[in-house]
């Protein structure tokens, strides 16, 4: 008895590993846990044993139903893996295959310098400001301490609405709108879409600025080098080179042109600084006393600082566009670049 | 301006390099546009004498030249006529390059070696024109550059102004800057001036009519002038800044404006009539003509300058046609004067004539400069022209311009500049360009500085304060941040709804375009609007660039669409854009409307391109599922979309308005009206939305609330009606949410049928519609007793049948 289970076991457990798919497993299974199953069966004739046979034979099966029971589950496993991993292998694809894209858009690269440079200034405190573009000659030129007659207003060739209005040459008005509105201190930028009657390779008659100002008490040049500093590192690296020229702004006083050392030759020269090494950025100074007095501010009291950038400027150096028209053709091909 | 290396030297000991002095000179505020070295490059052009001149033997035109560089003897082609033997002559020899990339190389013409080329001036970048080779002086040493040899080595230096520095358009004013910067005197030149016995007064008289217009007017005679060429030396100065030569009398106004800065002008006093120079405004309407042959019409306004019967020029801008100096002219009746800025400038600008002259007058000459200038050029006329300097000078100033002060305190300096300069640094830069500077006793840390006439842009203290910063040096100033409070904002809304409706497009596919503002007026009417339409009506623009920029837009449709078109003109056929800008609406009273407004367009494929995806194209669901996600972000889910309403550019059938659900209108958006297509060249369907953004903005609601989840399954169930074809499937969604219970947690049209199995007349919608509970599980009963009575409402209402 105790050889014959031990035989059937071990050709239980053979068979078992001999197995080549869950279906000859359950057969396995069937021949010998079913109702007619090799094991039932000396399960069945347990009860014909003695006494003293039944627990050696007890433990027998038991050892039998165990091991059978392990190996099953084992085989059964190790079925299953090869049985998935013959499908996974059946169902593999190419994954180089282009995937279905929906295809973004983009925003334009003046609204993506726009907000750049809005980030940078309203995390040193500036609040955004807006204004019209049709705007009044004393927003635009008077207020600005550019009187009618005088030779500063060839500095910009301006579109005319009527004798009073015009398309604004500039972000400059949007500093007289909000001084006349608010007393200081004033921390303000305001960017806008501007107009000046020049058309040719390097100008375009609409063109896009950034304002920028700050009024307080004890506000000095050294402050607008700072301020101006810090945005040019933040915006075109840390460690770019800076210098201040003195120019002239009707509506500022000491004016500087800010010029940043070339990011294309990094100094050195090259065609897009001109051999010179330096690019000029922007402009800015000190706001004229004028210019507070045309919005009641307290000049002995207050002073305060201007500047202002051209973002197409901008934009052709960071992004490296050699064309200004480009910006204003639309060609889907030029704008899809800057998704 | 353009001044030269050479010439500054003459009124500064100038020792630094060229390239040094422009950078200091940008660096102080006169920023150089370009330094160009006058004969770089032509090393290799070098004084050469013709040994021997025959015919060439092929080439009637042509001459062969024996030329001798002094090394050696070479033969050269030269087609010129104006060269003989023995002549001394410029020979570009092989290896130079000259203007216009023209390579000298050495070759044969019409059989014959030619070993270089003999220059006319306009060949070396000297002149315009010119006639035949150049003749050199006689006594130059063959062999050596002509540059070198002529003296005409030189830098241009080109100072880009700005308009407060009319002291600085001459080369005396930029020398005085110069000597600044270095440290050095500025030495004034001399007038070597030798008058006749006869006086001007017994010859010429002087009257001003209006002294405001002209404060002060001079005049010398000169008389026995031959007029003729400049000499060399002259020529090639005015040429190096940017100046041509006419003859030497005229030639002397030009030289002394460049080197003094003050204009001038030569009359012939055989014209001026009377002998009387009368100062006066023109009678409206009379007509004058300039030497420049234009004829203008005058106005009341222009201050002329006139003789006993007529006017001679138009003061400070240009002289006259009928007094202009001519071969024959013998007596020179020289002005110098000072205008009124502003009265020059508006007759320059009234006849749009800008001329050296009004350009100085305009910004403010210098009215010390009359008498200097006048003395400095008449001098010049008496050698150059041969002719005697009568003796005296009319000079009319009735009103000396009073001499201005301005008080300056340090403290005033320091706090602006946050520099602690004491007054001997900030008196040295002021008096370094020619300002005056006493220091007050009692009172230290005041200066009290006189202004000279030349700088007529220093009025404040503040002007001194700048020009302290600029002699100290901007780069001396320290760099520091602004103190005070900072009062950071967020972005007002406005700025944030733009964002996030830019952002909303962007990721629907969309790319931002930025067309110019201004369009053609007949734009609007290429997309149909007519008269009624107040888009109609532009702001037109006073001075456009063109017809095609003449009006501000009301609308952009039609840029947006034009944009279309350049696109698909570079086959780039599938296409999502947008634009996000004001329209402009004329107002009452000449008052003007600016409107933010939106345009999207898209047309081609629905989908990229590639080996997975659909190629069906884009429709009029595609654009409307965009607007409802608009709609939804700006909490307007609720906005309906009215069929009855469109615009004349889009198809009629295939459009309709978005409105508020209490009926605002918000825009429109449909199919492109296949006319308005032809018109635009475009050739494939186009889907448009055009959107008011500030209604938008107006109505749009952003408030965000919390709906509890339910817990329990859901039940769906799908029913297919038979309806008739014209029941819009609005009426269906309607009467659902209007009956629907609270246990309906969506509702679809999944599916519309037309075609096999359906009648003639009849469609098919699918109506799916999901039942969950937030309490319980539903039961089959309970959803089927909803769902019956959903679907015979529509039956009943809707006359449909369940397929």
């Amino acid at each position: 008895m105790k050889e014959r289970i031990e035989q059937l076991q071990q050709d239980a457990l053979a068979t078992l590993h001999a197995a080549a798919s869950l279906k000859d497993l359950q057969t396995i299974r069937v021949e010998v846990l079913g109702k007619k199953g090799s094991l039932t069966d000396i399960m069945k004739g347990m009860r014909d044993l003695t006494v003293e046979e039944r627990p050696l034979v007890g433990s027998l099966v038991n050892t039998f139903k165990n091991a059978f029971e392990e190996a099953f589950a084992e085989r059964l496993s190790a079925l299953q893996d090869q049985e998935i991993s013959a499908r996974l292998s059946r169902e593999t694809i190419d994954v180089t295959l282009p995937g279905r894209r929906t295809g973004s858009g983009s925003l334009h690269p003046v609204t993506l310098v726009m907000d750049d440079i809005v980030d940078i200034f309203s995390r040193l405190g500036f609040s955004v400001e807006e204004g019209p573009e049709i705007e009044k000659d004393f927003y635009n030129f008077e207020a600005l301490n550019i009187p009618k007659d005088h030779p500063a207003r060839d500095m910009q060739d301006t579109f005319y609405i009527n004798e009073d209005l015009v398309l604004r040459t500039h972000t400059s008005p949007v500093q007289i709108r909000t001084m006349l509105k608010q007393p200081p201190p004033v921390r303000i930028i305001a960017p806008g879409t501007v107009y000046r009657r020049d058309s040719d390779l390097t100008h375009s008659p609409m063109f896009h600025q950034i304002e920028g100002f700050l009024v307080d008490e004890r506000v000095t040049f050294g402050d607008l080098k700072g301020i101006l500093t810090h945005f040019l590192n933040e915006y075109f690296g840390a460690g770019l080179q800076v210098r201040f020229r003195p120019s002239f702004f009707p509506f500022t006083e000491p004016s500087a042109e800010v010029d940043i050392a070339c990011v294309i030759c990094g100094g050195s020269g090259c065609r897009v600084c001109g051999g010179t090494g330096w690019l000029e950025i922007l402009g800015c100074g000190m706001i004229d006393p004028e210019v507070f007095a045309s919005v009641n501010y307290d000049a002995t009291t207050y002073s305060g600082f201007a500047f202002g950038m051209g973002l197409e400027r901008i934009a052709m150096l960071k992004y490296g566009v050699s064309d200004l028209r480009l910006f204003f053709e639309n060609d889907i091909r030029f704008l899809k670049q800057f998704s | 301006m353009i001044v030269t290396y050479n010439w500054l030297k003459e009124f500064v000991d100038l020792d630094a390099t060229p390239q040094d002095l422009c950078h200091r000179l940008t660096m102080a505020g006169l920023e150089v546009d370009s330094l160009k070295e006058l004969g770089a490059g032509f090393e290799l052009v070098i004084v050469a004498r013709l040994d021997q001149v025959d015919p060439h033997p092929d080439a009637d035109r042509l001459t062969l030249c024996q030329v001798n560089t002094g090394s050696e003897v070479v033969t050269v082609v030269c087609g010129a006529t104006n060269h003989k033997v023995g002549d001394l002559i410029a020979l570009a020899q092989p290896g130079t390059v000259l203007p216009g990339d023209f390579k000298i190389k050495k070759s044969k013409i019409r059989g014959q070696v030619s070993c270089g080329m003999l220059c006319s001036e306009k060949e070396l970048g000297l002149t315009d024109e010119s006639e035949g080779i150049m003749i050199l002086p006689a006594h130059l040493p063959v062999g050596q550059p002509v540059f070198d040899a002529m003296g005409w080595r030189d830098y241009q230096i080109e100072v880009g102004l700005t308009p407060n520095r009319p002291d600085c358009l001459s080369v005396i004013g930029v020398a005085r800057e110069v000597a600044a910067l270095y440290g050095k005197q500025l030495k004034l030149p001399s007038s070597n001036l030798i008058e006749a016995s006869e006086t001007i007064v017994s010859h010429a008289s002087v009257d001003i009519e209006n002294t405001r217009a002209c404060p002060r007017y001079a005049a010398r005679m000169i008389r026995g002038v031959k007029i003729g060429p400049s000499p060399d030396w002259m020529v090639r100065r005015l040429e190096a800044v940017g100046m041509r030569s006419i003859n030497n009398i005229v030639d002397v106004t030009n030289y002394v404006m460049m080197e003094l800065g003050h204009p001038l002008h030569a009359f012939d006093f055989r014209f001026v009539e009377e002998g009387r120079i009368v100062v006066k405004c023109a009678q409206e309407g009379d007509s004058f003509a300039t030497l420049d042959d234009q004829k203008h019409q005058l106005s009341a306004e222009d201050l002329m300058i006139c003789d006993g019967r007529k006017a001679v020029a138009l003061a400070g801008v240009m002289g006259g046609q009928n007094s202009e100096v001519q071969g024959d002219t013998e007596t020179i009746l020289l002005e110098a004067a000072y205008f009124d800025p502003i009265t020059v400038r508006r007759t320059s600008k009234r006849h749009g004539l800008h001329t050296e002259s009004s350009h100085r007058f305009e910004r403010g000459a210098d009215i010390d400069m009359v008498p200097v200038a006048l003395d400095r050029a008449a001098a010049l006329m008496a050698e150059l022209g041969r002719g005697d300097v009568l003796a005296g000078v009319v000079d009319v100033y009735p009103q000396a311009l009073p001499q201005r002060q301005i008080e300056l305190t340090l403290v005033s300096v320091n706090r602006m500049l946050d520099l602690p300069l004491d007054a001997a640094t900030v008196t040295q830069c002021l008096e370094s360009i020619g300002l005056n500077v006493s220091t007050q006793v009692n009172d230290d840390g005041k200066l009290l500085v006189s202004i000279p006439s030349f700088r007529p842009d220093l009025e404040r203290d503040i002007d001194l304060i700048e020009e302290v910063a600029r002699l100290h040096g901007y780069d001396k100033i320290p760099v520091t941040m602004p103190i005070g409070v900072v009062d950071a904002t967020l972005p007002p809304a406005r700025q944030q709804l733009q964002k996030k409706l830019r952002n909303m497009l962007v990721a629907g596919g969309f790319s931002e375009t930025i067309n110019y503002s201004f369009i053609a007026a007949d734009a609007v009417g290429k997309i149909g609007l007519s008269g009624a339409d107040n888009r109609t009506h532009h702001v037109p623009i006073l001075n456009p660039l063109s017809e095609e920029q003449a009006v501000m837009r009301t609308s952009l449709v039609p840029s947006l669409l034009e944009t279309v078109a350049r696109n698909l003109n570079y086959r780039s056929t599938n296409l999502r854009l947008f634009e996000l800008r004001p329209v402009f609406l004329a107002g009452e009273d000449e008052r003007t409307a600016e409107r933010l407004s939106l345009a999207a367009v898209m047309t081609g494929r629905k989908d990229p391109e590639g080996w997975a995806q659909s190629v069906a194209a884009v429709d009029f669901y595609d654009l409307k599922g965009i607007v409802e996600e608009l709609m939804q972000a700006f909490g307007l889910e609720q906005a309906k979309f009215d069929a009855n309403r469109s615009q004349p550019y889009l198809h009629p059938g295939k459009s309709c308005a978005v409105v508020t659900h209490n009926g605002m209108l918000l825009g429109y958006l449909g199919e492109v009206h296949p006319r308005t297509l032809t018109g635009f060249d475009i050739d494939q369907p186009v889907f448009l939305l055009d959107l008011d953004v500030e209604e938008l903005f107006r109505h749009h609601v952003s408030r965000r609330s919390f709906t509890p989840l339910s817990r329990f399954p859901d039940v769906s169930r799908d029913t297919a009606l038979l309806l008739n074809e014209d029941v819009r499937a609005e009426q269906i969604l309607d009467i659902l949410h209007q009956i629907k219970s609270k246990t309906v947690e969506d509702l679809t049209l999944f599916d519309l049928y037309t075609g096999k199995g359906i009648p003639q007349g009849k469609k098919s919608i699918g109506v799916r519609i999901r039942y969950r509970d937030m309490t319980k599980t539903l039961t089959e009963e309970e959803v089927g007793k909803a769902h019956d009575k959903m679907v015979n409402t529509l039956c009943e209402k809707l006359a449909a049948e369940i397929r």
